[in-house]
């Protein structure tokens, strides 16, 4: 128990460590932007003084660069992102209002994608089908070079410019709240492309792998049937590094709906990010990165907790019982 | 996190090794050594080679050498959105620009960033990842706490932030790409300069009183090669595949567009100028896809042990 306790207490440490790194380069790069500091957080758009005044204080603009730095942080702490110029809003409330958005199209993906690679890399390694395992392998190189917006606009084009059945905009008709289905179905499936191919690429490679370790042989001649051989104990084998690319890719997958929802016009935490650069609207760009990197972070942390679930030889050793190595 | 069990990033840095696979079983290799040749040859003697070796040539000769023969990127001398026909191949824009002009200027970005930012990539991955892999020490620590840093800040965002701070060019994005990608060679070198560095003819060159680092230079890293060059290979087509979605973002530089961008105003002409979406990512998707064929069956016959057990 104590060495659990140990390890994920160095895992939280190290990843406050790693945000506050984070935050430590993005409050230099917005030291090193050129121009007035205070222009650099607003925008070159034009502000009432009274503005103005605000942002100084909110960030002790007038005081040394130290104590800003502390005052950037804390702020951050407190889930204070700053204000987006021109309206006063909160930019972490902004965000709040779209990260619902960007997670009903990413978690739907990141299930499809895993369930797919899981299933299309494990046949691909098992067939004894050279077709099979090579036209399953070449299109997974072939999804993986494909532009990700470029295949959301063909299936733009295909299914709802030329074959009219899916809406090309937006999450719902015009004038409707809420997400509906039909204009949910080709960003997630833009989405889970990519993050599939990549994952049925690795699923491949580590199933090929743990069909020619020793234990398979063993359960050979033990005279277990092929199938339980391949379910009981290549598969389980195999699924360890899946549980850690399916989890680091979630993060990524975070970051690539930016794209997505540009595609789709998808009004989540990206295209707030993609309006705000357009209208250089520098706190809202830099909160939604830091809200994408704690994310990532927080992921990481969960992948990490769920590793060592599914890891026989952690859960041992967690558990004291293990031989120690 | 060396005393854990493997920790999830060691686990994903073998699962990623394991695509972009070292010759784990591979006997030692001497510079010019009779096993490196014969490899090489082997990637040299497939037919397939040729054909992603030739279309990358293509695409490089008409980005480059095509515009002296295409028609005007800029002047607006056509009608708006004449469809492709024999004499506009690629029809004109909502502008009425030669599009086909357009999309072979385009290529010049995408190809300038893709192979400039695999070049720094490599060049970084080589001096910090072996440096880190045979020496250890601080490059080490370096080497994982900027790989971790990466893990998190993925490049998309970081380039978003920046581009939105300093506006963007090409070589902000040259630069910006490179400083996110190069952990990924460095990882690979890394790891290849520890395993070679207890290899027989490292220890002999020891013996033999050589310096350290000129063992590094001309042991190490030459053995190194191979898989790095599948990495970088691969770095090409990661970086064209970012860069165009930068610029179909709106950051890139809009002085000179490149195929995202072009896709990028194409979006508003779905319906009425097809054409316009269909090329540009069709040259991207040829160029990306010849460039990973080409690292896949590379990688293919530097690790011939690398196979499917049956």
């Amino acid at each position: 128990m104590r060495a659990a306790l140990w390890h994920y207490g160095k895992l939280l440490l190290s990843s406050l460590v790693l945000f506050l790194v984070v935050l430590t380069v993005l409050f230099f790069l917005l030291q090193l932007a050129p121009g007035d500091p205070v222009d650099s957080l607003i925008g070159d758009n034009p502000v009432s003084d009274e503005f103005r005044a605000q942002v100084m204080a909110a960030y002790g603009l007038d005081r040394p660069l130290g104590e800003q730095y502390v005052i950037y942080i804390l702020n951050v702490f407190q889930g204070n992102l700053g204000l987006s110029f021109g309206t006063s809003q909160s930019v972490s409330e902004l965000i709040l209002g779209r990260i619902g958005n960007t997670l009903a199209i990413a978690l739907p993906a990141f299930v499809i994608s895993t369930i797919g690679g899981l299933v299309i890399g494990a046949i691909a390694a098992r067939t004894r089908s050279k077709l099979l395992d090579g036209g399953i392998s070449g299109a997974a190189v072939a999804l993986f070079s494909v532009p990700n917006f470029w295949l959301g606009i063909l299936l733009i084009m295909l299914f709802s410019v030329t074959l009219h059945w899916l809406p090309t905009q937006g999450k719902a008709p015009y004038g409707q709240e809420g997400i509906y289905l039909q204009y949910l179905i080709l960003p997630v499936i833009t989405m889970a492309s990519t993050e599939l191919a990549y994952k049925a690429r690795i699923m491949r490679s580590s199933m090929i792998e743990a069909l020619g370790q020793d234990f398979v042989d063993t359960a050979r001649s033990k005279g277990i049937s092929r199938r339980d051989v391949l379910w009981r104990h290549a598969v389980p084998n195999a699924l360890l590094p899946m549980v850690t690319v399916s989890g680091y890719s979630l993060g990524f997958a975070l970051a690539g709906s930016v794209v997505v929802e540009k595609v789709f016009g998808w009004p989540g935490m990206g295209l707030l990010m993609i309006d705000a650069i357009n209208r250089n609207n520098n706190q809202v760009v830099l909160g939604v990165a830091i809200v994408i990197t704690l994310s990532v972070i927080v992921i990481n942390i969960l992948t990490d907790v769920v590793y060592g679930i599914v890891d026989p030889r952690l859960r041992a050793r967690f558990s004291g019982k293990g031989r120690t190595a | 996190m060396s005393d854990a069990a493997p920790s999830p990033a060691e686990v994903l840095a073998a699962a990623e090794r394991a695509l972009a696979a070292p010759p784990t079983g591979v006997a030692p290799t001497r510079p010019g050594g009779r096993r490196r040749t014969s490899l090489w040859r082997a990637f040299f003697r497939k037919p397939s080679t040729y054909i992603y070796l030739g279309i990358l040539a293509l695409m490089v000769l008409a980005s480059f050498v095509g515009p002296a023969f295409a028609g005007d990127p800029v002047a607006t001398a056509y009608q708006k959105l004449l469809p492709p026909s024999g004499e506009l191949l690629l029809g004109t824009d909502h502008l009425g620009r030669d599009y086909l002009a357009r999309v072979l200027q385009g290529g010049q970005v995408s190809l300038l960033v893709g192979v400039s930012v695999a070049v720094l990539c490599m060049t970084l991955g080589l001096v910090i990842g072996g440096l880190a892999g045979f020496f250890g020490g601080f490059a080490d620590i370096v080497l994982v706490r900027v790989a971790e840093f990466f893990q998190v800040l993925p490049a998309l965002v970081l380039a978003l932030v920046s581009a939105a701070l300093f506006g963007a060019n090409e070589v902000v994005i040259i630069v910006i790409l490179s400083i996110t990608m190069w952990p990924a060679v460095a990882r690979i070198v890394r790891a290849e300069s520890m395993r070679i560095e207890q290899l027989g003819y490292v220890e002999s060159a020891r013996a033999a009183g050589f310096r350290a680092l000129r063992i590094l230079w001309s042991d190490v890293l030459p053995n190194a090669m191979p898989p790095v060059i599948v990495a970088t290979t691969m770095t090409v087509g990661r970086a064209i595949l970012v860069e165009s979605a930068l610029s179909y973002l709106g950051v890139g530089d809009s002085n000179r567009p490149s195929w995202g961008a072009l896709l990028n105003s194409a979006q508003g002409y779905l319906t009425t100028g097809w054409w316009l979406a269909l090329f540009p990512g069709l040259c991207i998707f040829v160029v990306v896809l010849a460039v990973n064929m080409l690292g896949d069956s590379l990688n293919d016959s530097l690790n011939p042990s690398i196979g499917k057990v049956k």
